[in-house]
């Protein structure tokens, strides 16, 4: 890569951290009031990613995780996907449907729906704060659970990010609760024309073009 | 079934083809979702050649990006191949992978790209004149591919189905 594209993709990486961090802040307390519990997120962190090395960023490619999936429509279009380990998912899931932790012991129907909801709000909610700020509009799609090997659901990812290059910017945040941290991760793919898009505009923190 | 250890591993991740003659190796496609694993094996010789396709056509693909698109893939698995010494006569083609794992409503796009997949390899591999000796192909779960150049014996993973040789 030459150069030029180092320090482009460089300054556009720091632009989106700039602006998520008060997207994912925003999902945090979304989830948070949803599961009654006090969620916090860490400071989120864009990186320009090799499609074989996605799968390193959450275990490995046999890594049984639950994918929670949505597609970014609007100005800002793009992909989220949370991943969760599986025990944290269905710890999640009993949160949310407000039963003692270790009910639920597979994703069945139900579980799957708590799940889908835990997805729409936090999409929702970062989101929101992401037009809030930028001005762009953007609406999530209705949410897909799958459970699967990590590999696997990373597919969808490369596929829908339509195989261009070999690399493709993610923006991550893990969530944490307590002392713990959830190991649950969120992830924005913005779509490369918007990626163009943002740069081209120097889109400035205070939302002000420069 | 035996486990391979990591130093015998050569991993063949998203978009590449690995081939490979050393007897000691395993050829290994982890976590196959939609993606094709297609696994070619010169049983005379001894060389293997594994492809990890993703999407089913390229418009123009070239050089490393060859292993990306299944229609481009197979004719660059099997010359690569017959440039490490493989004969046609002497190889076999097993076929993994093309699951739909995205199966809500509302992702038209990606629902169908796992079937996308395993028609153009079947298509190409029929225009090639090549047959499939065998394959584990579609449903919903992802999959991992273990090819031991040792003997061409191919092993197929499944979370919640264990292992099973090809």
């Amino acid at each position: 890569m030459s150069d030029s594209a180092n320090t482009f993709n460089a300054h556009l990486l720091s632009i989106l951290e700039i602006m998520a961090r008060e997207g994912v802040k925003n999902a945090a307390r979304g989830l948070s009031g949803m599961t009654g519990e006090q969620v916090a997120v860490e400071e989120p962190e864009a990186a320009l990613v090799s499609f074989s090395e996605l799968p390193n960023l959450v275990g490995g490619p046999e890594q049984e995780v639950v994918g929670i999936y949505l597609l970014i429509e609007g100005e800002m279009s793009g992909q989220i996907m949370l991943i969760l380990p599986i025990d944290q998912a269905l710890e999640l899931t009993d949160l949310v449907l407000d039963r003692p932790i270790g009910t639920a012991k597979a994703l069945s129907s139900m579980e799957r729906s708590a799940l889908a909801e835990v997805g729409n709000l936090t999409c929702s909610f970062f989101l929101n704060s992401i037009s809030a700020l930028t001005g762009l509009s953007a609406r999530p799609s209705p949410p897909a659970v799958m459970i699967d090997m990590a590999g696997a659901i990373l597919d969808i990812v490369v596929i829908t990010a339509g195989g261009v290059g070999d690399h493709i910017i993610v923006l991550r945040a893990s969530f944490t609760k307590g002392d713990r941290e959830v190991q649950s991760q969120f992830w924005v793919i913005p779509e490369s024309s918007v990626l163009t898009a943002i740069a081209r505009r120097g889109w400035a923190p205070d939302g002000k073009t420069k | 079934m035996e486990k391979p250890n990591d130093d015998s591993t050569i991993a063949v991740g998203l978009g590449e083809i690995r081939i490979c003659s050393d007897p000691s190796k395993v050829l290994v496609a982890y976590g196959l979702g939609s993606c094709i694993g297609l696994g070619a094996y010169d049983s005379y010789r001894r060389i293997a050649g594994l492809l990890h396709a993703v999407l089913p056509i390229s418009n123009g693909s070239e050089g490393s990006t060859l292993g990306r698109y299944v229609n481009t893939g197979i004719p660059a698995l099997i010359a690569q191949m017959e440039d490490a010494g493989a004969s046609r006569n002497h190889t076999t083609f097993r076929m993994v992978g093309g699951a739909n794992i995205i199966t809500s409503p509302g992702f038209e796009e990606l629902l169908n790209i796992g079937d996308r997949n395993i028609n153009i390899a079947r298509k190409v591999l029929a225009e090639l004149d090549v047959e499939i000796l065998a394959e584990d192909v579609g449903g919903n779960a992802g999959r991992t591919v273990h090819l031991y150049i040792r003997d061409g014996k191919m092993t197929v993973r499944t979370l919640g189905q264990g292992e099973k040789e090809l």
